[in-house]
């Protein structure tokens, strides 16, 4: 309540009067100025030290960071041991920088960030996702750090299971292994999504018949040209953690159609490209229109 | 064509509102070409009654085919009525593999198993949402179509929609439901609303969150005035804070509307330097009842106006992140859950 | 990015202050119940309006002794939209035969120059009937209540078909100031608190036929949120001998889209919260003591007490929910006696306890009224 009081109103129209008090209760005198000027000399040689003090500071954590590099951590911290304190608020300050720059770096690639919440209490991870290349939805999840972990707030959809998730790789214990278990998931459903909306949006001779939430299943009718005959493509996603088909099934009024070898490599294809990556070459090919 | 054929559709018409009607007859396509042109929409309501009727006749349309023509005008204009979500829990194995077909023919097995007069139609609209519209009968009547259920759910989510289900019907669609998408149990989620669209959209999350992040992007005031530069505003940070903290708790943009929240309390009465009440040591039994246009927006105007006291209470943020508007509370803590 | 939380307001604390002065509660009563304008500067001799900062608690027999069931049946469950009338002028309780033919005149006239506005229907065939209220008065300076009810049935109705009741209405002077009833010259009666249920054309059709006649003039009475809130304690006082079955108060905040609150308490936690408030009130004026110790006799309520049980009930509020109800406006307030409405609609739903609401229903009338 208080600090926000200086900010205010109030305190500025105080300042100024208090500015305007002082003017007029000195008036200009020659030793004042005399006194003035040497107290500002010393206010600016303390200043210039206190920047050539940091400047050396950064110099030494470059060096340090540099060699941390190089070698490795722990190395570098042997070797660069004199004991002093200096030395190890250095050390420290060099192996902070390397952090935040590795923290970045997984940022720049696609992994996820952490922030501090609350002051501590909690962390508030963001997890990306993408899909050849391209970037797809954020998802962020607030776990508290009381003495269990525990997860908070989140945006992650009901169908990717956080929570038996959280469970099965050990929350409490190894937070890494959780959090690439769920980044794992996400981006498989973000790719998964990404692929029925290319499928969508390319190919508008393709029938989408159903999806579902969690883009697991696939139906599609695609249809031979010249006979015109219609074929039924099941794909089914049952590894959630793969953009790729485990099973893929056709059917059609042409009892030997499935059997026939051309359809046969079409299946092959399909667990093995992308959807509709699969449907461009399933076109160029001549199979389907 | 009998006479409640002849109701049903009476009453289907009176319902849906003219500048609907002509859209959901054409999706319906059970109108050749000719009636289709002769139905003067600018007419008043019960001459097109008058001319469906005579349609009815002379196409011979029965209770199935008007049965069809609610579905589609239920999945068109969902929000109406008042709708309540359920979540099913304990997902058993191949719950996650369930697909459309097999939901389909487990839910009509189950559920005629239970209650042998029942009319069921099951419909998947594009939103990947399948659409149960059930009509009751019981072992002496035949299915009453006047008084449908609608039940809503997507598939390898873990929450069902229904619409004006009864007490006695409520067990036994609880039961098939449960049966037919693998899972164990099902409980109340005590949310309700009359948009289904707002509730599924607080459930599934699917509307814009706020969480904090390294790399914010700086969130919009919503009242932008032209900013000058010689205009500072004094308390912009703070508002800012609070801003930001009001959307963290209820959402950015466009929020689903919800129009209530009931808290049932039973708590110590906390009040200020009141000793004898404080003495007394009795919980103070209240209920407090929120209503609005729009509750989450109004929820958010009062933290960012500073009505309500920055960080949200969690008795409040507990709305969009545990997804219910009705929580009872206790000195113990929550309520059943 | 750590957040700096914003430092938690208590907005309510500063209320609690150790108990002020007599005078400086009498201030704050008196700026909130006047509201924008202060009429007190009018005074030309004529008022001496204290405003009232304590109110005997109210008692239930003493209405329903005096008046009749049939006339209080008239009166109750129905909603009745309240205004102010400037006292009427050779109003003779006497003559009320005559002012029902005169007015049933004036009607038809009306409708048939079509000037009425927003008829429906076909009625045009009317009766008015005007009757006295035995026994709804409170003091001797009061004047005798008027109950008017309008009848009508449609054009084509046989003659066997009975009249219904479109349109009812009643004037009231509940415990009127008596300084401002005997200042009054000869030929003015003060029946202040004029109450209408019906067709909006004809309450505007019976008020210009009384502004005619009486030279009088009508106002729209609002409850403001301090008489609200004195209802509230009113009939929370009751509870002990009469169940109120809920205490149900209503405020609107003003965000948009208007948030409502509907903040309902169980009846006896109400009562056991109003009574400890009570008791506290009355210890401090004890310890206290000195000439400002006014005779508590348990059947008066002052104001202090009642602004502390409101605090109390938003206290309670803020602490669960944090959000400061005193932001908002308090619409409506409701128990089985009766709901009020900030818009000047009243009900009153059980006979018990009627003289003390009009009592205070009366006196806001007798201060909106511009003389």
């Amino acid at each position: 309540m208080e600090g926000e009081a200086t900010k205010g109103v109030l305190s500025v129209l105080s300042r100024l009067e208090m500015q305007a008090r002082s003017r007029k209760a000195k008036p200009p005198q020659q030793q004042n100025s005399v006194k003035e000027l040497k107290s500002t000399i010393d206010a600016l040689i303390t200043q210039r030290d206190q920047l050539k003090a940091q400047i050396e500071t950064q110099m030494c954590v470059q060096k340090l960071r540099a060699a941390m590099d190089k070698q490795g951590a722990h190395e570098a911290d042997e070797e660069m041991d004199d004991g002093s304190e200096n030395s190890k608020l250095l050390r420290l300050m060099a192996r902070h920088a390397q952090l935040k720059d590795l923290l970045h770096a997984h940022h720049l690639i696609g992994g996820y960030d952490i922030v501090k919440t609350c002051q501590g209490k909690g962390v508030c991870v963001s997890l990306a996702t993408g899909y050849e290349g391209v970037y797809l939805d954020t998802y962020n999840l607030e776990i508290d750090l009381k003495e269990t972990l525990r997860i908070g707030r989140h945006n992650i959809p009901p169908f990717i299971p956080v929570n038996s998730l959280a469970e099965q790789s050990n929350m409490q214990t190894d937070i890494r292994a959780f959090l690439g278990a769920l980044s794992q998931h996400l981006n498989a459903f973000a790719g998964r999504k990404q692929q029925v909306k290319l499928v969508k949006e390319l190919h508008k001779s393709v029938e989408v018949l159903e999806t579902n939430a969690l883009c697991s299943i696939l139906v599609l009718l695609l249809t031979v040209p010249r006979e015109k005959i219609a074929v039924l493509c099941t794909l089914d996603y049952a590894d959630h953690t793969r953009c790729l088909p485990t099973r893929v099934c056709i059917e059609c009024e042409d009892k030997e159609l499935p059997g026939s070898p051309h359809w046969k490599n079409n299946i092959t294809l399909l667990k093995e490209t992308p959807v509709h990556k699969a449907l461009i070459t399933m076109k160029k090919m001549g199979y389907i229109v | 064509m009998d006479d409640s054929t002849k109701r049903l559709l009476q009453q289907l018409v009176r319902r849906i509102p003219t500048q609907m009607l002509k859209t959901t007859l054409e999706k319906w396509g059970r109108l050749t070409t000719e009636q289709q042109k002769s139905l003067d929409f600018t007419q008043p309501k019960w001459v097109l009654t008058e001319n469906l009727l005579a349609f009815c006749e002379e196409n011979g349309w029965t209770t199935k085919h008007i049965t069809e023509l609610e579905m589609i005008y239920v999945t068109d204009s969902p929000n109406q009525g008042m709708w309540y979500a359920f979540q099913l829990l304990d997902p058993e194995d191949d719950a996650p593999s369930v697909e459309l077909t097999q939901f389909k023919e487990q839910f009509k097995i189950h559920l005629t198993e239970l209650i042998r007069h029942v009319s069921i139609k099951i419909k998947k609209h594009t939103d990947e949402a399948v659409w149960i519209r059930i009509a009751w009968g019981d072992s002496f009547s035949r299915p009453n179509h006047l008084k449908p259920t609608y039940v809503v759910h997507h598939l390898q989510t873990p929450y069902v929609f229904m619409s004006s289900v009864t007490r006695k019907q409520k067990p036994l669609l609880s039961q098939a439901l449960v049966l037919a998408t693998r899972y164990t149990a099902i409980k109340d989620a005590h949310l309700s609303g009359r948009k289904l669209t707002a509730i599924r959209d607080v459930v599934m999350k699917q509307y814009q969150q706020v969480f904090p992040t390294k790399y914010p992007s700086p969130l919009l005031e919503q009242n932008q005035t032209a900013s000058n530069p010689l205009i500072k505003r004094e308390q912009a940070e703070s508002s800012e804070n609070r801003h930001q903290m009001a959307c963290e708790a209820f959402g950015y943009g466009m929020v689903p509307q919800l129009q209530t929240a009931v808290y049932k309390l039973e708590t110590k009465f906390r009040g200020i330097t009141n000793k004898t009440m404080t003495e007394r040591g009795e919980p103070i039994r209240c209920v407090v009842k929120f209503t609005s246009t729009n509750l989450l927006e109004s929820f958010r105007n009062c933290a960012s106006s500073g009505i309500a006291s920055t960080p949200v209470t969690p008795l409040l943020s507990s709305i969009t992140q545990k997804g219910r508007n009705f929580f009872v509370i206790t000195d113990n803590g929550r309520g059943p859950s | 990015m750590e957040r700096r939380n914003s430092m938690a307001r208590t907005p309510l604390s500063s209320v609690v202050a150790p108990r002020r002065s007599r005078s400086k509660s009498y201030r704050r009563s008196y700026h909130s119940c006047l509201g924008a304008a202060s009429y007190l500067s009018l005074t030309s001799g004529l008022t001496a309006r204290r405003l009232t900062t304590s109110r005997r608690a109210p008692k239930s027999h003493s209405i329903t002794e005096k008046v009749s069931p049939e006339q209080l049946a008239l009166l109750v469950k129905k909603e009745w939209q309240l205004s102010y009338v400037t006292p009427l002028h050779q109003f003779r309780h006497k003559q009320l035969k005559s002012y029902s033919r005169q007015l049933q005149a004036f009607i038809v006239a009306e409708r048939q120059q079509g000037l009425a506005v927003g008829m429906e229907g076909a009625d045009s065939s009317f009766r008015v009937s005007f009757s006295v209220l035995q026994g709804m008065v409170e003091t001797d300076d009061d004047a005798e209540s008027v109950f008017v009810q309008i009848h009508s049935k449609p054009v084509f109705a046989g003659q066997e078909k009975p009249m219904r009741s479109v349109w009812s209405g009643w004037l009231a002077c509940i415990s009127g100031s008596p300084d401002y009833l005997r200042s009054l010259p000869e030929d003015f009666v003060c029946l202040p608190l004029f109450c209408s249920s019906g067709a909006e054309w004809l309450t505007s059709l019976v008020k210009s036929w009384f502004q005619r006649m009486f030279d009088c003039c009508f106002g729209p009475l609002e409850i403001n949120t301090t008489n609200l809130e004195w209802l509230v304690a009113l009939w929370t006082n009751c509870h002990s001998e009469f169940n109120i079955q809920h205490l149900k108060l209503m405020w609107t905040l003003p965000v948009v889209p208007p948030l409502e609150v509907t903040y309902t308490l169980h009846p006896q936690d109400a009562w056991e919260l109003w009574r400890s408030i009570r008791e506290d009130v009355q210890d401090e004026e004890k310890t206290e003591g000195g000439r400002d110790t006014m005779a508590k006799d348990g059947g008066s309520i002052c104001i202090e007490e009642v602004m502390r049980f409101m605090q109390a009930l938003k206290c309670h509020f803020y602490r669960h929910f944090r959000v400061d109800l005193s932001t908002g406006r308090l619409d409506q307030v409701s128990t089985a006696l009766g709901s009020a409405k900030h818009n000047g609609k009243i009900k009153i739903s059980n006979s018990s306890y009627m003289i003390t609401t009009l009592m205070l229903l009366t006196e806001c009338a007798l201060l909106k009224m511009p003389i």
